[in-house]
This record gives structure tokens, sequence and C-alpha cells, in this order.
């Protein structure tokens, strides 16, 4: 399904240790224009929890959130 | 600036002001013997960064504001109000200080600056110039805490994922990463990512012991951003958590700030004393292989250095133990000049490794710990700090170190005898 | 001359007096009063009784090691200023009452020889001293960090000093003259004796008089009252 939303940037935090994957994100929801989207790749499972957290703290979108495998994948849109 | 938003921030000083605080506006003879002892100062020669400087702000305000002299003759203190320019410089020394309290160690008075900049933080705050990455930080741990059934599953199957390898690292198939469990001596607070459970989780299982994985991480962005009741909240997380539990002691991960948080601050914030002990996993370590419940063999044959992190050494008591485990495992351990509680701050602590505008002045603030690793001839630097070691590992980068960064579990995961291990080894 | 001894060595030293110890009352009535930090602000390694900690506050206050170690050039000035201050200090309560002991051993004269000696070293330590401090005040981050009140305290100490060492130096004023004209102040009832009067430092000691005592009036409210928060500051190091 994520195949149908366009992606505005794609963020590799594989490797990243926790909180970084969810600090990567937030520096980079700036880089998106409103309503665009961030597809990050994570390996931390404490991503996960920390991401979508991260998300609706400051009000933003996880439009989903899921593993691949042996990797995390968000999408995460910008809300305002 | 007008006079509402000034109210408003004397306001923030007036709260905060405690004897302590009080004393240190009040004596500080502006000598600037702490200048050598900034690792930030003497890296770039900026006044910004100068100790008695980044006091020196909140002096000026504390003086128009709150003494009769500043009151009529500011010009003497070069008393000021809380502007713009003043907050912009505030908030750069401010949110830079890593707050490894090296200064107070120097100064003949002892004044503490990182606790006068913890009220600077309080100001910025208020003016609402706090660090905006920390503070997202901070808030998504909180969120988290307060919408727990959102996330519990999630959390419980990332711990399922790092149960499995650990039922792999030790060969033993009913090893198990438990958590809630009520009357476990040990409470266990790790970081969010599988890199500080799972040794933890396989020398528990070596040592036998009564454990129990906290659902919720030690690290302290609330902290850092300088709001104390943010702080208060996200350790309330696995304080109150240990509390339900009823363990006996509370063991933080390989962090700094969050010992110092769960050690220190943590009581004086709530204002109760904890009904268990807090300890460093170091300190449990270090009795487990002293005491025999833990065997692990000499296994590093290359020289190993030990960078004390301020927050375990200086700011948490903490400094034989991590070194006494290191020469359990390596051969050839060679301390770096100085250490200890004059250990040199590697410029990573304070939550600066978050904030992405201050990257470049982080990694060349790490002078002196650059010279100082390249003096020891180390291989390997261990550091019981994940912002020490992920300022080290960029310092490694860019000045081409050639040593390798590593946690103390890690070390000694790997001079353990675990079948896991081995095959994994053999397999690479 | 005689207005100008009346006002900075009669007047002044009753206001200075006044201003002072109120004054220090006052700040320490302040920090007495505001409440301590809940946190423990202090830092390790720290010693585990009460007795090592007062101990270790009283080494770190009067010796400043850990200063010493970074910066040795500055401590050895401040070290040298502070003792020499505190031997002037101690040398200066010859005002109030002649020491015992001492004069018998060396006499009148012997004393007055010892008192000139010790004196002048101090006073030109504590000269030497003050003048490192305003040259080392004139450049790099040390001028930066500086405010009008770093120099004007610098200026008075250096008026004091100065004019006391002149006193020392050029009078041929003994203690004992001295003595007469303090003694007479605690008394309430004041006399400049005439042996100052008509020397030829009687201007000196009006203007060592003047400068003393704009130090004394401002002291309370400058960053002089580390001579007392230094210690309690030290102390919070260990708890």
């Amino acid at each position: 399904m994520s195949d149908d939303i366009k992606v505005d940037l794609e963020l590799d935090l594989k490797g990243l240790l926790c909180p970084l994957p969810m600090v990567r994100v937030s520096q980079n929801i700036t880089n998106v224009p409103v309503g665009g989207v961030i597809r990050a790749v994570a390996t931390d499972p404490g991503a996960m929890a920390d991401i979508p957290a991260w998300a609706q703290s400051t009000g933003n979108e996880i439009m989903s959130a899921g593993k691949e495998g042996s990797e995390f994948v968000f999408l995460v849109k910008r809300v305002k | 600036m007008d006079s509402q938003q000034i109210t408003t921030l004397t306001g923030v000083l007036d709260k905060k002001m405690n004897r302590q605080l009080k004393q240190y506006l009040d004596i500080c003879a502006r000598c600037a013997i702490c200048k050598d002892a900034c690792h930030q100062y003497v890296a770039t020669g900026d006044f910004t960064y100068l100790p008695a400087r980044r006091a020196e702000l909140i002096r000026q305000i504390y003086k128009k504001y709150f003494t009769k002299t500043g009151e009529f003759v500011p010009a003497l203190y070069e008393a000021r109000d809380p502007d713009e320019n003043l907050l912009d410089e505030l908030y750069e020394s401010t949110y830079a200080c890593t707050g490894c309290r090296r200064c107070m160690y120097y100064c003949p008075f002892s004044i503490d600056t990182a606790w006068i900049l913890s009220v600077a933080k309080a100001i910025l705050i208020a003016a609402g110039r706090g660090n905006e990455m920390l503070g997202q930080l901070a808030d998504a741990a909180i969120f988290k805490s307060d919408n727990f059934d959102m996330f519990r599953d999630v959390i419980v199957s990332g711990f399922k994922d790092i149960e499995a390898e650990l039922k792999e690292l030790t060969g033993d198939p009913s090893a198990e990463i438990p958590v809630d469990k009520k009357g476990a001596d040990i409470l266990y607070v790790a970081l969010a990512g599988a890199h500080s459970i799972l040794p933890a989780a396989a020398i528990f299982h070596e040592a036998g012991t009564s454990w129990t994985l906290s659902m919720f991480e030690s690290a302290n962005y609330g902290f850092f951003f300088g709001d104390a009741e943010k702080a208060r909240k996200i350790a309330d997380r696995f304080m109150d958590e240990a509390v339900r539990l009823g363990v006996k002691e509370v063991v933080i991960t390989e962090c700094g700030h969050a010992y110092r948080v769960a050690n220190i601050f943590h009581e004086a914030w709530t204002g109760k004393k904890h009904p268990f002990k807090v300890r460093h996993i170091l300190e449990v370590i270090d009795e487990y292989i002293k005491d025999g419940r833990l065997k692990v063999s000499r296994c590093i044959d290359v020289p190993v250095s030990y960078h004390d992190p301020c927050q375990v050494g200086r700011n948490g008591g903490i400094f034989e133990q991590p070194r006494d485990i290191v020469r359990a495992l390596a051969t050839d351990f060679r301390d770096m000049t100085p250490n200890r509680e004059q250990q040199w701050c590697c410029g990573g602590g304070g939550g600066i490794v978050a904030i992405s505008e201050m990257d470049a002045f982080r990694l060349k603030s790490g002078k002196k710990k650059v010279e100082q690793i390249r003096a020891t001839g180390a291989k390997i630097v261990a550091s019981p700090c994940e912002n020490c070691r992920l300022q080290m590992e960029g310092l490694n980068e860019t000045e081409d170190l050639g040593v390798r960064i590593a946690a103390i579990m890690d070390l000694v995961i790997e001079c353990m005898d675990l079948p896991g291990r081995k095959q994994a080894a053999e397999g690479a | 001359m005689d207005t100008y001894l009346q006002i900075t060595t009669v007047v002044g030293v009753y206001v200075a007096g006044v201003v002072f110890v109120a004054g220090m009352g006052w700040r320490i009535y302040q920090w007495a009063t505001t409440p301590k930090s809940p946190v423990r602000l202090g830092m390790f390694p720290k010693p585990k009784t009460r007795g090592g900690r007062i101990i270790k506050m009283l080494k770190d206050t009067l010796i400043a090691p850990h200063s010493a170690r970074i910066e040795p050039r500055m401590w050895l000035f401040a070290m040298m200023f502070h003792v020499a201050a505190l031997a002037a200090f101690v040398g200066h309560l010859r005002l109030i009452q002649e020491y015992p002991i001492l004069p018998e051993l060396l006499g009148a004269e012997g004393m007055n020889a010892f008192a000139g000696w010790a004196g002048g070293i101090a006073g030109t330590l504590m000269m030497v001293a003050v003048l490192y401090w305003i040259a080392r005040r004139t450049f790099g981050p040390f001028k930066q960090l500086s405010v009008p009140e770093d120099y004007l305290l610098l200026a008075l100490l250096l008026g004091v000093i100065i004019m006391g060492n002149h006193m020392r130096f050029i009078g041929h004023v003994h203690a004992a003259d001295y003595r007469e004209w303090f003694q007479s102040l605690l008394a309430f009832k004041p006399v400049i004796p005439d042996s100052i009067r008509f020397s030829n430092v009687g201007w000196s000691l009006g203007t060592h008089m003047l400068f003393v005592n704009a130090l004394l009036i401002y002291f309370p409210f400058s960053k002089l009252v580390h001579t007392i928060g230094s210690f309690s500051a030290n102390l919070v190091r260990s708890e």
C-alpha cells in the first residue's frame, strides 16, 4: 500500500541507536512541505515506540509503522 | 522587550532562587580560573563558552533585579535586562554546556556553573527559547507513558525479539527477559535500544539474578531540556514501576545523566525517599565478577583505556568499578591523563548530541579528548555513557583515531563463555 | 587638613564601620534565610564523615589546591595577597591593643622595627599582587570578563595599600600614636593626636582611611563577600 504514497524524503536510520532515529526524523521533518511524507528505516527496536510517540506528541501523523524483516519502516506525514 | 516579559523572566529567577544559587551569584570574583577547565573554551577560545561568562549573563539579570546596588548603579556590574541580545548569547552558552562541572572542580569557591545554567534553561524555556529538539524528545517520552496502552504491545514485542537473541547468545532456550515481574530483586532500566538490553540480560542470566526489565528507557531529555517538572515525570515512569513491583534496587544501564538523575536528583524533586537502592549497572557487574558470580576471562590483549563520563565519575562517584572490570578483561589497561575527577569532558554530554546545529562545534570541542586518547596509545576506549560514546565515535572518525569505542558491557560479553557468541564468531 | 582628617579618620570610620557591619549582617541574613537547594550539589570524591567534609572545606577554601593545579601563577599571587592581607590585619590589631610578650622580648624599639619589617613586606606583597591582578585584567578573556566593579575594587585596594605603605616607609609615626587615635574612636571620644596631625603622614593617614572607608562601605555589596561565602560554597561541594 505504501506504493501509492508519494514519499518526499527517505531516511536511512539503520544502525542508529535510540533516540537518534527519533532525532533524525524530527530534524528532517521541516525538510518536507506540510503534507509531505518521510519514509524512515531503522534497525533499533526502540524506534517502534519512540518514533510514533514523537509524531503524536508533536502533532504529526504516523501513516504506518511496521517490521520488514529485521528493519522497522515508518511513514511519517508532516501535519503542521 | 516589554516589561511584562521581563517580569516573567525575573519571576523564573525568583522562583528558582536558593541559597547556593544566591551565593554563586554573589561571590564569583571573575578570576576566570575556570577558563582552562572548560573543554569548549579551551578548544575554541570563544569567550561565549568561558564558564564564568556563561554564569555572568544570569548574574547581570540578578544584579539588576535582585540587588539594590545593581538597581541603582547597574553600570558597575554591567547589570541589564534579559533582552534579546542576552537571551541569544544565553541560549548558545547554556545549551552548549555539557554540564560536566569540571569548572566547579577547579573553582576556588566551587561555584557550580551548571547549576546556574539549569536556571538559565528555565529562563530560556519561559522566554519560549528552550531547545526545540530536546523539548520534543522530552515530550515524546512523557507522551509514551501517558498513553502507555498505545505502546505496550509494541514495546513488549520488541523485548521478545531481543529475548530470542538472548536464547541464541546464551545457548539456553529457557533464558528470558522478564517484564512486570513482581518481587524481583532488580528493576533494570535500559535505554530504548537493544544494545543496552541484550548484554545486561546475558549478564543477569549468567549470574542468576532475579531481575525484571523496565518498560521505560532511563534516558531523560527533560533533564537536558532544563524542565525539572518534565524531567521528574520522565524519571517517575520507572521509579513508580519500581515501587509497584516492590524491587530491592533500581539498576540504571550504562548511561551518565540517567544515573545522576535517578541517584541524586529524583529524590530531591519528589521530596520522597526511595524505598529501594539505586545503582549503576557497572557497580553490579563489578560485584558479580569479584564475587565469582560472573565468570570472565582476560580475553582482550590490545591496550584498553577508560573514559570517565562526567555524570558517572565526577558527578556520580563511580571511579573504580569500571576500571576494575576493564582490568579483569584486558591485559593492558591504560588510564588517560588526567583521569577520574579531573577527567576531561569528551564534549558529548548535556543533550548536545541531539542538537544538530551544534554538531561541528561539538566535534571541535573534543580536542582535549582526542589528545588524551592519542596519548594512551589504546586500541579500545571503553566508556559507560551513550552520549560520550557517540561523541567519541564522531571524534574517532573525523580525527582518524583508529580506536574502537566500546560500552563496558559489550567487552564483558566478549570475555564471557557464551556458546552463542562463539558460534556467531565462527560463522563470521 | 583638620577638616579632612575629621572626615576620613573620625566621621568616615564610624560611617564605614556601621555600613560594613550592618551590610555584612544583612548579607549573611539573606543567605541564611534563603532555602537551600533540595538537590545535593556536591561532587565526588567526597568525604564520608561530617568532620571530613569540614576539613576538606577548610582546605579548599584556605589553600585552594585545585586552583593551584590549573593556574599556578594566579594561585601564587592570590595566596600572596590573601596571606599578606591577613598578616596586615593581624598587625593592625596593635591599634586596639599592643601584643603581649613580643614587645618585652624585642623591646620597644625592636617591636617597632619588627612591625616595620613585617608590615613593609606584607604591604609590598599586597601591592605586587594587586598590580598583577590589574595587569591580568587588561588583556584577553580577563578583560572581556571584567566589569567596572572589578576595577573599582582593585583601585580602592591599591589606594589603601599605597597609602599604608607610604605611612610605613615614609612616616616616623609608630603604633602607639595611631593606637591613641584608634582607641579614642573606640571610646567614642575621638581625638587625633598632635603627633599625627603635625607629622609628615597626617594626610596619608587621612587618605589611607579615605580608601579604607570606601572599601568597607562597598564591601558588603561587592564580590568581596566571597571572604565569607566561599566557606559555605566550598562546603556544598562535599554535600
